[in-house]
C-alpha cells in the first residue's frame, strides 16, 4: 500500500469499533408491532449507529428504521409532561411543564370524578400509533371498568379485512408467502414492496418469482409490486373489488376449473355464490371495473389451473370504501373455490400458533389484556347498535362515531396513546369533539398541534431505543430488547399505563409500575423471563411446537377447539353465505355495491391512504429531517393524460376538490395512477386529505371511504 | 488486487429510498447532500417506472481525479475513488467533470443547528464533512476496510444491490446475461457500478441523467 493511501485508510478507520457496545431494539416506524429488528452501537449512553439485526425474522428494515436514530435526538422531542393553562378553544393552549406527580394526580382525579358522575364507560381509552401499548392500555381500561377501548386498527386499518376473514374463513389471515409448493400467488390491494406483513418480504417474493411462481397483482396503481412481480396486473376502478372477484369466479365456475369436492363439502352457500357470480360475465365486469374482459379470463385461468395457489392481501387497501367488508369477502372466496385453503402452498391457518396469544401480538394475550372482563361488559359498548356484527367479532370498539358519542354525552374523558385526529374523515369534527371533553390526555413523541391543541395534558413517550415493552414474537420465537435510559423525563408507554393503574389503587395488578414485571407476567405463560431474553438477545427464545405443521386440518378436526371437522364459522364451513351477516340483516353473499358515481363536476376518483415508502401516516415529516428531505409536501399523483387535459405539468399548484372540501397541493403527473384516478398521501397537517372525505362508512365494519370519493383537479 | 464496485438490479429496485437513508445514517452527510440518489424514470409506452439508484461510479478512469487542481481525488488500489478532505480546497472542478452529477459541495448547514446532538458530537472522522469541500460516496471504504459491505448494499430490502469485485472472473452477477451495463459508457470513464436493465429503459435513464444529473433527491 502506498503511503498516501495508508493515510486515507487510517483516517477512514479512525474511531471505528473503539469503546463500542451493541444493543437491540425494534423499529416502530410502520406502526406494526413488532416490526423490523435494529442492532445499534453505543458509546456510553449515546447511540451512534444502527444497522439490521442479523438474526431477527423481520430484517433488513427500511429507511424509516435508520431515521429512528435521527428522531431519537431531535431537539423538538417532548421531554416533560405538559398541561394546558388556557381554556380549550384558545389559539394558544399555553402548555407549561409540570411534574409527573402533578400529571398523574390530574389523570386520576379526572378519571375518578368521571366514573363517579357518569360511570366508568364514559372514559374512552385509545391506542393509535405505535400499537405497542395496546396490551397495557386494555388492561387499564378493563380494570378501571370501561369497555370502551378502541385503536387505529378499529378505526381504519386492519380490522375490517380481519372481520371479513373471520366471517368467511373463521380465522384471520393476510395470506402467506409462496412456499416451494406454491405455483401461483394472488396479491390483491397491497404493495409489499413498500409495506405490509410479513414485514419487508419483497425480496422473498422476488425469489419466488425467480423459482417460477406466477403472480397476479390486483391494484389500480402501477406499484413497484406490480412492476417487479406481476405476470398479470389487473387495474380495477377503485372500490369495485366484489365485481372483479365475481368476474374471476364466474370464469372459474363456467370453465369448470373449481375444486368441486371442496366446494361441495366445505363451502356454505356454494350454490347461491354460483348463482350470484353467473350475473358477472367478463364483458359486464369490464364495464364495471375497467379491467379488460380477456385479462379477467386470463387471470382466472392462470390462478385456477396452477394449483396450489396462494394469496396475499393487505391490511386495508381493499376496505376503504362503503362496501368494505363484502368487497374483501369476495376476494377470499377465490382461493376457496379453487380448493387452495389449508393445503401446502395455499392459504393457511397456522397449526401451531402461540395459543396463549390468541390474536395479533400487538393486543397482548387475552389473559393479560383482560379480554374476559371486556366481554362481560359488552352491553356497554358504544358501537353495539351501529355495528352489531363488528361488536360481536371484535373486542375493540369501532371509533368512527366518536363525534356523536361525545355530542350525546356518552364520553366525557379520553386517554390516548399515539392519538391522531387526522386518522378520521372530516378530522375537524373529531378535533372539536375531543376539545369539548371534560378531560383528554395524549401520550406522544412530539407536540402535534392537530391533536394536542385539543387535549388537556400531553405526556412524553420514550422511543424505541428507550423501551423494554413490549418484547417481540414471530410465530414461536420471542425476542427482548436492550434499551438505553430515556432522554429527559420520557417514560415508555407501558410505564405510563402501569403507573396510572397503580395510582388508581391497583398496585398489584399493575406490578407496582414495573414494566419488566409486567412483561414477565406474560412471558410466564411459556415459563421464561425477560432475563432469559437478555441472555438470548440475538437469536431469541423458541417455544417448541407440539407437532409439525399440519394440512387439511378441516378434515381431521385440528382447527376447531371442539375437535370436530370443519372451520371456526357458525356453519363449520367456509362461508360464501355468511350466517352472521344474514342473522343481522346484511347482504349475506359478498355482493357488489356500486360505489360513488363520477359526475361532470367530479370526474375523477380519489385514492388516499396508499403508502409512500418513507412515510407512515402523519409521522416522519419534521420527526426526521433525513426523510423530510425526500419529500417536503404532499404530491397529487395524476395520470399524464388527465394532467395534459387540465394543462397541468410537474410541480404545478393545483386545487383538489370534492363535494366535502378542497385543498391546494402540487401535482405529480405519473403513470403510477391510471386514467380517471388520482392519489395522494394522507397525514399532511397543512393539506389533510381526510378533510375532503365525507363521514360515510361501510355499514358492516364502519370503515371510512378513503378510496372511493369522486373529485376534480384543476390548475390554479 | 481487488477492483471494487457494485451491480444494481433495477428489476428488483422499488424506489423505497432505504439506500439513501442508510447512507445518510452511516455517513452523516450534510443537509441536502445525498451520496445515494434515486431517479424516477417513466416510460409511458412500455408502462414502466424505473427507480434508478446511482452514486459515485468509482470509475476506473475517473474524470474527477484528473480535473482536481489540488490532487485531492485519488483512486485507491482497490479501485475506490475518494476525496481527501484535507487536500480539497473546494475548487468545484470535479463537479463539472463528473458526467453523473454525483459530487456535491458540503453546505454550511446542519440538521439541528446549535443543538448538542450526541450522534453528531461523537461522530468518527469519516462521518465529519467540512463545509465547502467536495463530498461523494466512498463506497463505504471504512466498512470495506473492516471486511463489511457498503451500508446501502446491506440495507436494501429488495436485495437489488450486490457488492462485487470486478476482477473476479467467477462473479455470478457480473456474468449475468445480458451483461450488467455501464452508465454513459461513451464517456470513457469505465464506471465500476453496473446495472441490470433492459436497453430501452436504460436509454431513458441515460437521457434523463445527461439532462438533469442530480434531479433527485
Amino acid at each position: 500500500m502506498e503511503k498516501e493511501e495508508q493515510v486515507v485508510h487510517a483516517r477512514l478507520a479512525a474511531g471505528q469499533g473503539k469503546g463500542m457496545e451493541s444493543g437491540y431494539t425494534f423499529c416502530d416506524g410502520c406502526n406494526q408491532t413488532p416490526f423490523c429488528g435494529i442492532r445499534f452501537e453505543k458509546k456510553g449512553s449515546d447511540i451512534t449507529r444502527v444497522e439490521p439485526w442479523p438474526d431477527f425474522p423481520a430484517s433488513p428494515p427500511c429507511s424509516k428504521a435508520y431515521a429512528t436514530l435521527q428522531r431519537l435526538y431531535h431537539p423538538n422531542r417532548l421531554k416533560y409532561p405538559m398541561k394546558r393553562t388556557r381554556p380549550k378553544g384558545s389559539t394558544d393552549p399555553g402548555y407549561v411543564r409540570i411534574s409527573w406527580n402533578e400529571a398523574y394526580d390530574m389523570i386520576t382525579s379526572h378519571l375518578n370524578r368521571i366514573k363517579e358522575t357518569y360511570g366508568p364507560h364514559a372514559v374512552f381509552f385509545y391506542v393509535g400509533d405505535p400499537k405497542e401499548p395496546r396490551a397495557a392500555v386494555q388492561r387499564l381500561a378493563a380494570t378501571f371498568g370501561s369497555v370502551n377501548y378502541g385503536c387505529e386498527s378499529s378505526t381504519a386499518c386492519r380490522r375490517a379485512a380481519m372481520l371479513a376473514e373471520l366471517l368467511t374463513y373463521g380465522f384471520p389471515t393476510m395470506g402467506n408467502l409462496p412456499t416451494e409448493e406454491t405455483k401461483v400467488t394472488l396479491i390483491w390491494g397491497t404493495n409489499p414492496a413498500y409495506s405490509g406483513q410479513p414485514f419487508m418480504c419483497h425480496a422473498q417474493l422476488l425469489e419466488a418469482k425467480e423459482r417460477g411462481v406466477k403472480f397476479i397483482v390486483v391494484d389500480p396503481r402501477l406499484t413497484p409490486t406490480a412492476q417487479t412481480l406481476a405476470h398479470i396486473h389487473l387495474q380495477p376502478r377503485p372500490a369495485t373489488t366484489a365485481a372483479l372477484a365475481a368476474g374471476i369466479m364466474h370464469v372459474i365456475f363456467k370453465e369448470d376449473l373449481h375444486d368441486k369436492k371442496f366446494c361441495r363439502d366445505w363451502i356454505h352457500g356454494i350454490d347461491e355464490l354460483k348463482d350470484y357470480v353467473r350475473e358477472f360475465p367478463p364483458e359486464k365486469v369490464e364495464k364495471i371495473t375497467w379491467v379488460p374482459a380477456d385479462k379477467i379470463i386470463e387471470a382466472a385461468r392462470l390462478y385456477a389451473t396452477n394449483g396450489p395457489g396462494g394469496m396475499k392481501t393487505g391490511a386495508q387497501g381493499t376496505t376503504h370504501d362503503s362496501n368494505a367488508t363484502n368487497n374483501h369477502r369476495a376476494i377470499l372466496l377465490i382461493p376457496a373455490i379453487c380448493g387452495y385453503l389449508d393445503v401446502p402452498g395455499g392459504v393457511l391457518k397456522p397449526t401451531n400458533p402461540l395459543v396463549e396469544m390468541a390474536g395479533p401480538w400487538a393486543d397482548g394475550p387475552p389473559a393479560f389484556s383482560m379480554r374476559n372482563k371486556m366481554n362481560q361488559m359488552k352491553e356497554h359498548r358504544l358501537d353495539i347498535e351501529a355495528f352489531p356484527v363488528w361488536a360481536e367479532k371484535m373486542w375493540e370498539v369501532q371509533t368512527n362515531y366518536l363525534v356523536e358519542w361525545i355530542k350525546e354525552g356518552k364520553i366525557k374523558g379520553l386517554l390516548g396513546w399515539g392519538l391522531n385526529t387526522m386518522i378520521w374523515p372530516q378530522s375537524h369534527e373529531y378535533q372539536q369533539a375531543i376539545g369539548g371533553l371534560e378531560f383528554a390526555m395524549a401520550v406522544d413523541y412530539f407536540y402535534r398541534p392537530w391533536t394536542h391543541d385539543y387535549v388537556d395534558l400531553v405526556l412524553p413517550a420514550a422511543m424505541n431505543y428507550e423501551r423494554k415493552a413490549p418484547f417481540a414474537f414471530f410465530e414461536r420465537q420471542i425476542f427482548g430488547r436492550s434499551p438505553i435510559a430515556p432522554l429527559g423525563e420520557c417514560k415508555e408507554d407501558w410505564k405510563i399505563a402501569l403507573d396510572i393503574g397503580v395510582r388508581l389503587g391497583y398496585k398489584d395488578l399493575f406490578f407496582d409500575g414495573d414494566v419488566e414485571a409486567a412483561c414477565n407476567e406474560i412471558l410466564g405463560l411459556w415459563k421464561i423471563t425477560y432475563d432469559d431474553l437478555r441472555k438470548n438477545q440475538e437469536r431469541g427464545i423458541g417455544i417448541p411446537a407440539k407437532g409439525p405443521e399440519l394440512f387439511k386440518k378441516h378434515e381431521t378436526g385440528d382447527i376447531r377447539p371442539d375437535k370436530k371437522p370443519g372451520f371456526m364459522t357458525p356453519s363449520g364451513k367456509i362461508e360464501a353465505v355468511s350466517t352472521t351477516l344474514k342473522e343481522y340483516g346484511y347482504p349475506a353473499l359478498p355482493e357488489y355495491k356500486e360505489p360513488m358515481q363520477t359526475t361532470t363536476e367530479y370526474p375523477l376518483i380519489l385514492i388516499s391512504g396508499s403508502r409512500i415508502p418513507f412515510i407512515t401516516h402523519s409521522k416522519w415529516r419534521e420527526d426526521a429531517p433525513w426523510l423530510l428531505e425526500l419529500q417536503r409536501e404532499p404530491l397529487l399523483t395524476i395520470n399524464p393524460k388527465d394532467a395534459v387535459e387540465r394543462k397541468i405539468q410537474e410541480s404545478d399548484e393545483i386545487i383538489l376538490k370534492t363535494a366535502w372540501g378542497q385543498m391546494q397541493v402540487k401535482a405529480k403527473p405519473t403513470i403510477m395512477v391510471p386514467r380517471g384516478v388520482v392519489g395522494i398521501m394522507h397525514g399532511w397537517a397543512k393539506a389533510n386529505v381526510n378533510e375532503l372525505i365525507p363521514r360515510q362508512f361501510d355499514p358492516i365494519s364502519g370503515f371510512p371511504v378513503f378510496k372511493e370519493v369522486v373529485c376534480q383537479v384543476s390548475k390554479i | 488486487m481487488a477492483k471494487y464496485g457494485m451491480v444494481v438490479d433495477l428489476n428488483r429496485c422499488t424506489g423505497c429510498m432505504t439506500c439513501v437513508i442508510a447512507c445518510k445514517e452511516e455517513n452523516l452527510t450534510r443537509p441536502g447532500v445525498s451520496w445515494n440518489k434515486v431517479l424516477e424514470v417513466e416510460n409511458e409506452s412500455l408502462e414502466r417506472i424505473i427507480y434508478f439508484r446511482y452514486a459515485c461510479m468509482h470509475c476506473d478512469d475517473p474524470p474527477c481525479e484528473k480535473a482536481c487542481p489540488n490532487g485531492a481525488i485519488q483512486k485507491r488500489k482497490d479501485g475506490i475513488v475518494l476525496v481527501d478532505k484535507d487536500k480539497c480546497r473546494g475548487a468545484h472542478t470535479c463537479i463539472a467533470a463528473c458526467p453523473y452529477g454525483v459530487i456535491s459541495i458540503n453546505p454550511d448547514k446542519e440538521y439541528f443547528p446549535g443543538q448538542d446532538v450526541p450522534l453528531q458530537a461523537r461522530a468518527e472522522s469519516n462521518r465529519v464533512h467540512p463545509t465547502g469541500k467536495a463530498s461523494m460516496c466512498t463506497l463505504c471504504a471504512h466498512r470495506i476496510d473492516e471486511g463489511k459491505e457498503p451500508a446501502c448494499v446491506v440495507a436494501c430490502p429488495s436485495q437489488a444491490m450486490t457488492f462485487v469485485d470486478l476482477d473476479d472472473p467467477q462473479n455470478l452477477m457480473l456474468n449475468k446475461i445480458p451483461k450488467p451495463k455501464a452508465l454513459l459508457a461513451s464517456e470513457g470513464t469505465n464506471p465500476k457500478v453496473r446495472y441490470i436493465i433492459s436497453n430501452d429503459l436504460f436509454k431513458d435513464v441515460e437521457r434523463k441523467i445527461s439532462k438533469e444529473p442530480d434531479a433527485h433527491p
